[in-house]
């Protein structure tokens, strides 16, 4: 039965919820575009694409404070720099700005293109030796990022393989098994005190994110311990997940649109185009929140002072005063002003990368890997397996 | 009276989506922000550049007056 605006009462972004979610927006958009959710101690939404990016901009009505994330990571301190408003906010994200440009982003090339040929062989063989069924997220979409990244990071080789099960205890775990989540920060968070601690003993340069973090200086002083921890431990949460469940969804829509995934091998020079759709539409982030500082009013509905207000970008994304045919994926589309990065100063950091590693790992996942369909059903959100089999020619 | 892109620095927080979409109009400086590239302001009406201003998640890319010959 499709969803009426009684269901947005228990309105939630994680987990199981997200199966049916585009039911959601669809009510949003159309009938509640600022409503109220009971969950997680209560909040407002704001769905309209146009809402979201005001309030994106208006970081003096709408703070990042205490935290972005809804439910909270009870981290005890705010994440640099996302849970930071401007002022602040500003120096600390400058320091890593020029790690992520584009021209900085296209040196990292040529390793993404060989890793990411390495992985598709490994795919090709898995299936080869299971009757061409494979699973594509375990082998492909997760390990892809997480080696691009980490050697962006200059996290040491040996330490990748204990990372996922970290990322997924964080932001899988933490709606509904909140401790699970605090035992792998607390983990995290050792984690990076030995890099930094055994980097400061060393010495050097490596002209990795790591040393960006240690050797930054902000207002003209270095960071405390606790600063490089906390930034060292956001970059980790968002730079392994998020790609992989970028890689992953696209795989999904692809291993079931078997003419979507012909033309994008006839014509990789589309890609990019595919890729900004895939993220529009099934985007790793789904919503972030923010606080209310002063009562205001979106859409004739009053938001008071104090409380949580969580930005649907999910909804913005499918809001069909801005999107044509919202709900459907056109792999072509050419106007696609999409909110999944976010915008304003906190537009994501990544988003350089982001683009660049999908658009490769897609590019030689289809030029190595032969034409494929969904054989697990399953979900297409989050980072778990992803099945497929490879069709005989 | 002629017109001129314009990039709004206010505005501008470096998705680079003109620069993919309109790199013979629009560059990125070392922290990753954008600027019109000198010489290409009157590009305003080419397809790429409307492209670009049509897919900048800021709204940043804009068209101003300026007066001819200054
Ligand atoms: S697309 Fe817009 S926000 Fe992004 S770099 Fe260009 S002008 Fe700046």
């Amino acid at each position: 039965m499709a969803k009426t605006k009684a269901d947005l009462e228990n309105f939630s972004y994680h987990g199981d919820n997200l199966d049916d979610i585009f039911e959601d927006y669809e009510v949003m958009v159309n009938e509640c575009p600022v409503g109220r959710s009971k969950r997680y101690g209560g909040f407002a939404f704001l769905a309209k694409n146009d809402d979201i990016f005001e309030a994106e901009q208006d970081y003096e009505t709408f703070s990042v404070t205490p935290t972005m994330l809804l439910p909270d990571l009870e981290m005890g301190m705010p994440m640099i720099p996302i849970d930071l408003d401007p002022p602040e906010h500003t120096g600390y994200r400058k320091v890593l700005l020029p790690l992520f440009t584009p021209m900085n982003i296209a040196k990292l090339e040529p390793g993404m293109i060989e890793t990411a040929r390495q992985l598709a062989d490994e795919v090709v063989e898995a299936a080869a030796a299971n009757n061409g069924v494979v699973d594509v997220s375990t082998l492909f979409a997760r390990p892809l990022p997480t080696i691009i990244f980490s050697r962006l990071c200059g996290y040491p080789e040996e330490d990748w393989p204990k990372f996922d099960k970290w990322v997924d205890d964080v932001l899988y775990e933490r709606t509904e098994h909140p401790e699970i989540a605090r035992a792998a920060s607390a983990e995290i968070l050792r984690y990076f005190e030995g890099i930094i601690s055994a980097r400061k003993a060393e010495g050097g340069e490596r002209n990795d994110l790591m040393d960006k973090i240690i050797n930054a200086r902000v207002d003209g002083r270095e960071l405390t311990l606790d600063e490089m921890l906390s930034y060292s431990y956001l970059l980790f949460i968002a730079g392994l997940d998020t790609t992989a469940w970028g890689l992953r969804s696209s795989l999904w829509y692809l291993a079931q649109n078997p003419k979507a995934q012909q033309q994008l091998r006839e014509n990789p020079d589309q890609i990019p185009a595919a890729v900004e759709e895939f993220l529009r539409t099934m985007s790793p982030v789904q919503a972030m929140a923010r606080t209310c500082m002063r009562d205001t009013v979106v859409q004739g509905q009053e938001i008071k002072a104090g409380e949580r207000v969580v930005l649907v970008f999910g909804a913005g994304n499918r809001d069909p005063e801005i999107f044509e045919d919202p709900h459907e994926i056109k792999i072509d589309r050419e106007d696609n002003r999409h909110l999944s990065f976010g915008g304003g100063p906190h537009r994501c950091l990544g988003s350089n990368l982001a683009r660049k590693e999908m658009v490769i790992g897609i590019e030689e996942f289809l030029k190595r890997v032969p034409a494929f369909e969904n054989a697990g059903g399953e979900v297409w959100h989050g980072v778990g397996p992803l099945t497929v089999r490879l069709i005989e020619e | 009276m002629s017109q001129e892109l314009y990039i709004d620095p206010k505005r501008c927080q470096g998705h680079a989506r003109c620069w993919s979409i309109a790199p013979e109009t629009f560059g990125i400086d070392e922290e990753g922000f954008a600027y019109v590239l000198p010489g290409r302001e009157g590009a305003y009406d080419e397809e790429s550049a409307q492209k670009a201003i049509k897919n900048c998640p800021e709204r940043a890319i804009k068209v101003r007056d300026v007066e001819v010959g200054k």
